[in-house]
């Protein structure tokens, strides 16, 4: 397929992806900020301010936490906001509307359109961050849903996966760095609810896990936990899948080579660490690696064919 | 409904002169009525919310400089035509089509009709769009002109006349199917009694004839949709039918010449082109050939195509066929190419650079049109009888300085269709009709095409970049609607629904219902 149109495809995939993650977790940030600190020591930090320092949103100075929640909903003026994040997935959508389906196209459209009227009295007041998140959730998984149903897997289905993969990843990454405390873990092991919630991972933990919802298990959890589709070492499998497919010659192939190192990676830290050990390392290695990864991936795919050889 | 009156002397195509719905309307005009002027506003309504949905938008540049999308303008009241109509049509343009390719090939090559003394060659050469790099090419199949849209009318004596030939990138097909999608949608209710032949094939069509002159040895051919990118007006057409025949959708950035053939750059490097259908014009797609500045071309592309290594529809050089200063000659093509009498009639052009006619046209002016040659879409016409005494003098001057640079036509009295008002009442308004051909191995005609229809009272102008609006075109089939019946049934009955096959949930509910039937009993 086209160069440019698998980089649309991959981008599209990475912004779906950011305007979900970012909705999941302004909404749990919302909840627990409108709530007081419970009497069981929280083991992570994580608030408007740890938001916004994923989102990159440097300029922001947090004041008392709610308005930078709004904006960080449906001000369009800013990169890391829900609302860009969809805006730049319809302008890429638009681009390459012959490649996915007119129904996917049309739910991207629509959302894009629901929100940008953000007169609309359901999106203001002080509901109005709830309800948004709310919607943004819903309308990424039914945009997901009907592209699964109706895209051929093929490599345009490869690269817009692959896109929201890494992006998946990258976010839970930031999370975990931004939330997780540096001292010694073992002594402030408190509860971590809210990062389960900021990924929606709350049911899939208490069903995967017997310990308590507390930082270390947590944070295991959403690094390690293969059979939770949102944790970074299934992305990586998932990712290596994807490139798999849609790379004409997997073998040699920098990026599919370099993800299947990560995965083992992940797998051989999942069996080796301790109990307890220590986690905020391995984020960080993790995520310069799916950087790297990234970048093979521009170098080997998007770059134009213009210095590769003639196939035939 | 009542209260429609057609306007004379135009020729409605719903109603006769008195009044009464002509005979293949009737069934529509009732429908028409029980829907009534708030559920045809109403219709409309769920029409713009549907089309803002799907993006099938225009962008129209507002007074305050800002752009904004508005839902594309499908009129609610389709027209109508027989299928015995409709046939002399097809058979008519089908002829016209021939004899436009016949000349691009003959403008290229021996130049017979302009030694014939036919065609003037200080016209041809005049033309902006003829093209002195394609001199002597020949494309795959001798085709050239691979989709043509013919703008044609409807005089108030019910004859079709050809207004314009467009065998360039005429566009507007997106929205005759997507227009037909939406009245399904929309007003089912008036499918009921018509028996429509369907539209929706033609990009099937578009595509069997671009593999049908592509180049291609071994291989299934690779066809490719090129457009000049997201901001063109006509994207959305671009994208839609790149999508609908299942190509891919390129742009210059994509494209690449190398050694005389074309490649297109993908994931997996280089891969070959074989026919392109190009919808820019032939001044930017190749800065070495046309014009050097052009950032939107693929420099190289004509020596592939002089190579033959690549097919391009509609070739380059075509425009000389749709020229308006040609126009005149191609019912003289017809004759001398096919040695055929025309079946559509042209509409009188005066040509200005002979100053017999300039004189005559200077005296009439206003009564006739006036058109610049070298502009499309609608811009620089002026209607005589519509225009004030300045702009008619205005007018006289410019003619009188360049009369090279300008035609003149009588006025043609369109026909009207009913359309439906912002308050759901219906007004004739004009309408003209831009059916689509197709020419691979042979010559398809989708039926119908392209109701264009002017909004405005009175208006003569259907461009849509100029307030015009569409209408679906219904083709009707013939015999009448007592045969219509569904597909056959196969013979085999599938065997039934499989259903839940331990537990008690079916026998639960029976048991309730006994029970309820039983306490009903009592």
């Amino acid at each position: 397929m086209l160069a440019r149109i698998a980089h649309e495809l991959y981008w599209l995939g990475r912004n779906l992806a950011r305007a979900e993650f970012t909705a999941r977790a302004v909404e749990a940030v919302f909840r627990s900020e409108l709530q007081g600190t419970s009497d069981s020591l929280p083991g992570v930090s994580f608030g408007s301010g740890g938001l916004l320092a994923i989102l990159g949103d440097v300029d922001a100075t947090p004041g008392n936490g709610r308005p930078s929640l709004e904006q960080l909903t449906l001000d369009s003026g800013r990169p890391g906001s829900m609302l860009a994040s969809i805006e730049r997935a319809r302008e890429g959508a638009r681009t390459v509307r012959d490649v996915i389906s007119a129904e996917m196209w049309e739910a991207i459209n629509t959302t894009s359109l629901e929100l940008r009227d953000g007169v609309q009295p359901r999106w203001g007041g002080p509901t109005g961050t709830a309800v948004t998140s709310q919607y943004v959730k819903e309308r990424t998984a039914l945009i997901w849903g009907v592209a699964n149903r109706s895209m051929l897997r093929d490599e345009a289905k490869s690269f817009l996966d692959a896109g929201s993969l890494i992006e998946i990843a990258d976010m839970v990454l930031r999370m975990l760095r931004v939330a997780l405390p540096s001292s010694n873990p073992a002594e402030s092991d408190g509860q971590a609810l809210i990062l389960l919630q900021a990924v929606g991972g709350f049911h899939a933990y208490l069903r995967a896990v017997t310990a308590p919802p507390n930082a270390h298990p947590v944070a295991r959890f959403l690094l390690f936990e293969r059979a939770y589709p949102d944790s970074v070492a299934a992305c990586v499998d998932s990712l290596h899948e994807r490139f798999t497919l849609a790379d004409a010659g997997p073998r040699n192939s920098k990026p599919v080579l370099r993800v299947s190192r990560l995965a083992a990676d992940l797998d051989f830290q999942r069996r080796a660490l301790p109990e307890g050990a220590e986690l905020t390392g391995i984020c960080e290695q993790t995520q310069q690696e799916l950087a790297r990864i990234d970048q093979d991936v521009a170098e080997r795919y998007f770059a134009g064919a213009a210095s590769a050889g003639l196939r035939r | 409904m009542a209260g429609y009156r057609p306007q004379a002397p135009f020729l409605d195509e719903l109603f006769e002169a008195d009044g009464t719905p002509r005979q293949t309307a009737e069934p529509l005009i009732r429908d028409l009525e029980s829907l009534g002027a708030d559920g045809l506003a109403e219709a409309g309504r769920r029409r713009d919310a549907m089309f803002m949905q799907q993006g099938i938008t225009f962008e129209t540049s507002s007074t305050g400089g800002g752009s904004h999308d508005r839902p594309f303008p499908l009129d609610l009241v389709p027209r109508v035509l027989s299928g015995e109509e409709w046939r002399a049509i097809k058979r008519g343009l089908a002829q016209r089509i021939r004899a436009l390719n016949h000349f691009v090939d003959d403008v290229y090559h021996a130049r017979e009709i302009v030694r014939e003394g036919l065609v003037p060659w200080r016209l041809v050469a005049s033309c902006s769009h003829f093209a002195r790099a394609v001199h002597g090419i020949r494309p795959p199949g001798g085709v050239y002109t691979h989709v043509a849209g013919c703008d044609l009318v409807r005089h108030s004596d019910g004859t079709w006349r050809v207004i314009e030939d467009n065998v360039r990138i005429p566009s507007g097909i997106s929205y005759v199917l997507e227009n037909r999608a939406a009245m399904a949608r929309l007003v089912p209710e008036l499918f009921a009694s018509y028996r429509v032949r369907p539209v929706e094939h033609y990009p099937q069509l578009l595509l069997r004839a671009l593999r049908s002159v592509a180049p291609s040895a071994e291989s299934e051919a690779t066809v490719v949709v090129w457009t000049p990118g997201p901001a063109n007006p006509a994207y959305f057409e671009h994208a839609f039918l790149a999508r609908q025949m299942g190509v891919e959708l390129v742009e210059a950035s994509d494209l690449v010449v190398r050694d005389d053939v074309l490649y297109m750059r993908t994931t997996r490097g280089l891969e070959r082109a074989h026919a392109v259908y190009r919808r820019l014009d032939d001044d930017f797609v190749d800065p070495l050939e046309f014009r050097p500045d052009s950032l939107l071309g693929v420099p190289g592309l004509v020596r592939a195509y002089r190579a033959g290594s690549v097919a391009i529809a509609n070739a380059f050089g075509t425009g000389v066929a749709d020229d308006k200063a040609i126009y005149r000659f191609v019912p003289d093509m017809i004759r001398f190419y096919l040695g055929e009498e025309p079946i559509l009639e042209n509409v009188r052009t005066y040509l200005l650079s002979e100053p017999e006619e300039l004189e005559h046209v200077l005296a009439r002016l206003d009564q006739l049109v006036v058109k610049p040659t070298g502009e499309s879409g609608g811009r620089g016409v002026m209607i005589g009888p519509h225009a004030s005494e300045q702009e008619i003098e205005r007018m006289r001057g410019v003619i009188s300085a360049h009369p090279d640079r300008w035609i003149a036509q009588d006025v043609v009295q369109l026909s009207t269709v009913p359309t439906v008002g912002e308050d759901g009442v219906l007004a004739p308004r004009h309408v003209d009709l831009r059916p689509f051909a197709v020419f691979g191995e042979r010559i398809d005609i989708v039926p119908g095409g392209l109701t264009r229809v002017a909004l405005e009272e009175g208006s003569l102008i259907v461009n849509s970049s100029r307030g015009g609006g569409s209408k679906d075109t219904w083709v009707l089939e013939d015999g009448d609607d007592a045969d219509r019946a569904g597909p056959p049934i196969a013979d085999t009955q599938p065997p039934a629904l499989p259903d839940l096959r331990y537990g008690g949930w079916t026998g639960q509910q029976q048991q309730q219902q006994q029970r309820r039937a039983a306490a009903g009993e009592r």
